[in-house]
């Protein structure tokens, strides 16, 4: 009982954010589904170690992990090859509200379509830092990393998008962009 | 400060990451390159596409449902038997795997690690001055944090959904014995939602929603209420900021980042106030 009400207190209020992160690593719908899901078991199994200030940032460490282990086992090629793999998303339409979906502009399908073609570390520092609005310190936290590579990273994932040819429109001029930097 | 030098600070820069003293010379620079200027517009411009335009899933409601059953399986479980493990243990297939507690484990190491200094940043804050408002404030700000927490759970932050301020205040007004000060700061970034009536300390008050980005922003404001020492404080990972202004005692739980939370509190506080009033 104490646990249930502890579980809705510090779990539940981040259940969107959780999902969002499963969902942008899985890179679709039912394998967030399970991510998310293992992830409230182990959340439930450990509840007593976590203080309600950390709450979201524990909740998605717990997700990464969730997620990373499912990897080991239905995708191995994914972390080691740090995919420049196609894009898999499996187009689900239960995963979207259809409505919703037909406001989106066919321009910021675009830009999913970029993010989800970014390699997985780079993924998920863009989503925790640009969608769920943590600073590089909560990240490094969630990511295991240290906040230098929290910064080089969403420096190349930025990178990357900013060359992707799907935004190539996104670039004003093209010409004298290259001003390379090392 | 030279370009390459620049170039790597430029992410940190644009995320708002790098602290007042090292910001200088890298505004000196942009100044100076065009370049490098040129490079921090493009990434603006990227950063902002990203937060306005890449989709942000929400856990669909039978997500919610089944992750609630698990919640109430545990607890019954907890209850038949104290030694048996939560989870997986009994259920077949799928989550078979599911067992291995090594993350946990770890977590729980970290955890450990971390709370001495949590704590230690919670007593220097107390000690730092707002102890007494703090105080006084506290079952205010618990309640309005657990009020907002259910009324996402429940779907039902928004009772009366209107960008239109003529729309919110009347219906706000009707169901209170005040009128709250409702303003809409869209062309700002936080575009009004709606609003609710929420029950604290026995009293019914106003709360208005705003969003900003994929995020809700609640705002309780009430003329009567012990006065709310403004401060960032974090409980159960929401950030809450108090101010007074315009008559009304206002407090904002969301989970925006606090600076901009702040930020958006002292503006509404001001809302009723001449622009000349604003504080710098």
């Amino acid at each position: 009982m104490a646990e249930n009400a502890r579980f809705e207190e510090l779990v539940l209020p981040h259940l969107d954010a959780a999902y969002n992160l499963a969902r942008w690593l899985a890179r679709n719908s039912q394998d967030a589904d399970d991510v998310v899901q293992d992830a409230c078991v182990r959340a439930l199994k450990y509840l007593g170690s976590v203080r309600g200030a950390d709450a979201k940032a524990w909740f998605l460490t717990i997700v990464r992990h969730a997620f990373y282990d499912w990897c080991k086992r239905n995708r191995p090629a994914e972390e080691v090859a740090d995919d420049d793999a196609i894009d898999d998303r499996i187009a689900d339409p239960a995963a979207v509200d259809p409505e919703q979906a037909a406001l989106r502009s066919a321009q910021a399908r675009v830009l999913d379509d970029a993010v989800a073609q970014l390699p997985l570390a780079f993924r998920e520092v863009l989503i925790l830092r640009e969608l769920e609005d943590l600073s590089y310190k909560e990240i490094a936290r969630i990511a295991d990393i240290p906040i230098g590579t929290v910064m080089s990273r969403l420096a190349r994932a930025r990178g990357l998008l900013q060359r992707s040819p799907l935004l190539q429109e996104m670039r004003g001029g093209r010409a004298e962009v290259n001003h390379e930097l090392h | 400060m030279n370009c390459t030098e620049a170039a790597t600070r430029l992410n940190a820069y644009a995320d708002g990451e790098i602290g007042t003293l090292q910001r200088l010379p890298i505004e000196q620079h942009l100044r100076g390159c065009p370049a490098c200027a040129r490079m921090h517009r493009e990434l603006l411009v990227l950063r902002a596409r990203v937060r306005g335009e890449v989709q942000y899933f929400k856990a669909p409601s039978h997500l919610h449902a089944r992750v609630r059953a698990l919640a109430a399986q545990a607890s019954v479980r907890e209850r038949e038997n104290d030694s048996a493990p939560v989870g997986p243990r009994g259920a077949p297939g799928r989550w078979g795997w599911l067992a291995g507690g090594v993350l946990a484990d770890r977590w729980r190491w970290v955890a450990q690690g971390a709370l001495a200094g949590c704590a230690a940043t919670v007593v220097a804050w107390v000690v730092g001055g707002a102890a007494l408002d703090w105080n006084a404030g506290r079952d205010v700000v618990a309640q309005a944090v657990a009020a907002h927490a259910q009324a996402t759970l429940n779907g039902r932050l928004i009772e009366v959904a209107s960008s239109d301020q003529h729309t919110v205040k009347p219906w706000l007004s009707a169901h209170l014995d005040y009128s709250p000060p409702v303003q809409d700061f869209a062309n700002e970034g936080f575009p009004l939602l709606g609003g609710r009536v929420a029950s604290m300390r026995g009293e019914r008050v106003a709360v208005l929603v705003y969003g900003y980005r994929q995020h809700t922003i609640d705002v309780y404001v009430w003329p009567t209420a012990p006065a709310i020492a403004a401060g960032m404080r974090t409980v159960r990972g929401f950030h809450v900021e108090g101010a007074s202004g315009a008559g009304m005692q206002w407090l904002a739980v969301s989970d925006v980042s606090p600076d901009v939370l702040t930020k958006f509190v002292q503006k509404l506080a001001r809302v009723d106030l001449p622009q000349s009033d604003a504080l710098p």
